[in-house]
């Protein structure tokens, strides 16, 4: 007959750590707030960097169960952990709350879930508009990807996408473009050659591409263009 | 582009037609069904005259229908104007409820030509003669009269002198509401969706030769599931 070895039931664990409750609220934030000033950052990332003074190199290797409490961790220290946990390769990010009026430019990912005005250019990195962004701005940058609510004309040198819940009112000029079912978009479409641009928004593109109705897969292609008059 | 003067495209005659969904493209609605259009073939052959022709889809932007027009090298806008319609409606309903009532206990609940006109200050504002197609699809037959006609001379307006609207018209109220897709040059894909709008009338075709007077012609083609589909020239 078998038996379950008594030393693997699930419940022997319990007993053995009587620190495990005071383990849990504040080791997650220590590992998140690490690499928040970045060089590259825009908006949020300062503001909520400032007030926190050098971030004290909290004990942040947390394999060791047994926790030294850290007294600086506290209240302040949430802004920093909302701007750094959306990806991995942390983005700058403008967080839901914030406003922003005016040109934005630079070289970080951006990631948008309050509201932006005027111009964004970011050429050689990504825009997201997250589900709750709202932007009023022409928007250039390699890749765009729209969950949000944008009013303002697009322009990709690698991509856009549209989500499914996304909401634009403005051109696109994009060498591809993934459209979800449910986006919204008034405005028109139009290819450019990847990597360059259009600035007569009058190339034609033939185009090559095995597009799946339904879902976000970058579809079109362009292949060549060639100029002509509207 | 005079298709009066033009021989027409083979194979062009044999009737509209519901069919079997596609598997290949019917991934999401399990309850699409694709449809042979005549019409669609009809306004193609229309555009394929002009190089880079615009053309102007008035259905929620897909990414099959995008695709499709941007491999042949046309410009694609896309406007879902019952979407923007409902839209309006319903933050003119939001203006009544907050508007004071007058002093015979009514509030000032505008008419449907007065309403057709405020929509249209902010709808299809475009350049004239910029497209030389539309794709209205059966939007037509889910506005009131003077909100149609209000619409169909904005979109004489914008369209090029010998572009082409597509137009679509039930012989009996539709039994749902569906959205319309391409799939290829003779087919589109009809999406069911929840109803933007109530089906509000059947245009009769004398009605249909009304709304369209100012076109210089028009051509009916008649499907076998009662779905007219009219092409009309400016």
């Amino acid at each position: 007959m078998w038996r379950k070895p008594t030393n693997a039931k699930p419940s022997s664990q319990a007993p053995s750590t009587p620190e495990r409750s005071t383990e849990i609220p504040v080791a997650p934030k220590a590992v998140a707030t690490p690499e928040a000033p970045k060089p590259g950052a825009i908006s949020e990332p300062k503001l909520a960097v400032s007030p926190v003074p050098a971030a004290p190199p909290v004990p942040a290797v947390p394999p060791t169960p047994a926790y030294t409490p850290t007294p600086a961790v506290p209240v302040r220290a949430e802004p920093v952990t909302k701007v750094v946990t959306h990806d991995t390769a942390s983005p700058s990010s403008i967080g839901m709350g914030l406003k922003i009026r005016g040109e934005l430019s630079g070289s970080s990912d951006l990631y948008i879930e309050g509201e932006a005005q005027g111009k964004i250019v970011l050429i050689n990195s990504r825009v997201t508009v997250g589900a709750r962004g709202r932007v009023q701005a022409d928007i250039e940058a390699r890749e765009i990807v729209i969950e949000g609510s944008v009013q303002g004309n697009l322009k990709a040198h690698e991509n856009i996408r549209l989500a499914s819940s996304s909401n634009v009112q403005g051109s696109v000029l994009t060498p591809r473009i993934g459209i979800d079912d449910g986006a919204k978009l008034r405005g028109k479409v139009e290819m450019t050659r990847a990597g360059g641009s259009n600035a007569g928004g009058s190339n034609t593109v033939q185009s090559s591409s095995n597009a799946n109705k339904s879902t976000n897969t970058a579809n079109v292609k362009a292949v060549a263009t060639t100029a002509k008059g509207e | 582009m005079n298709w009066l003067a033009r021989s027409r495209p083979s194979g062009t005659a044999t009737a509209a037609a519901p069919t079997k969904p596609n598997s290949a493209v019917s991934s999401d609605a399990s309850s699409a069904k694709s449809r042979t259009s005549n019409g669609l073939k009809e306004f193609l052959w229309l555009m394929s005259d002009v190089s880079h022709a615009r053309v102007l889809d008035l259905g929620p932007v897909w990414q099959a229908t995008v695709n499709f027009f941007l491999e042949k090298g046309y410009r694609i806008s896309t406007d879902d104007l019952l979407g923007t319609w409902k839209e309006f409606v319903a933050a003119e309903e939001d203006r009544l409820r907050a508007a004071p009532v007058t002093e015979d206990g009514f509030t000032a609940r505008l008419s449907a030509a007065a309403l057709a006109d405020k929509f249209l200050e902010t709808a299809l504002k475009y350049t004239e003669e910029s497209f030389h197609g539309v794709l209205a699809w059966d939007l037509m037959d889910y506005f009131e009269a003077p909100v149609s006609a209000r619409i169909m001379n904005r979109l004489y307006d914008i369209l090029h002198p010998g572009g082409a609207v597509l137009a679509l018209f039930h012989s009996r109220a539709p039994e749902r509401f569906y959205r319309y897709r391409i799939v290829d040059t003779q087919t589109v894909e009809l999406v069911p969706a929840s109803a933007l709008a109530a089906h509000a009338r059947v245009f009769q075709n004398r009605e249909i030769l009304d709304l369209f007077q100012k076109f210089r012609s028009s051509k009916t083609f008649v499907g076998r599931d009662q779905v007219r589909e009219g092409l009309f020239l400016k």
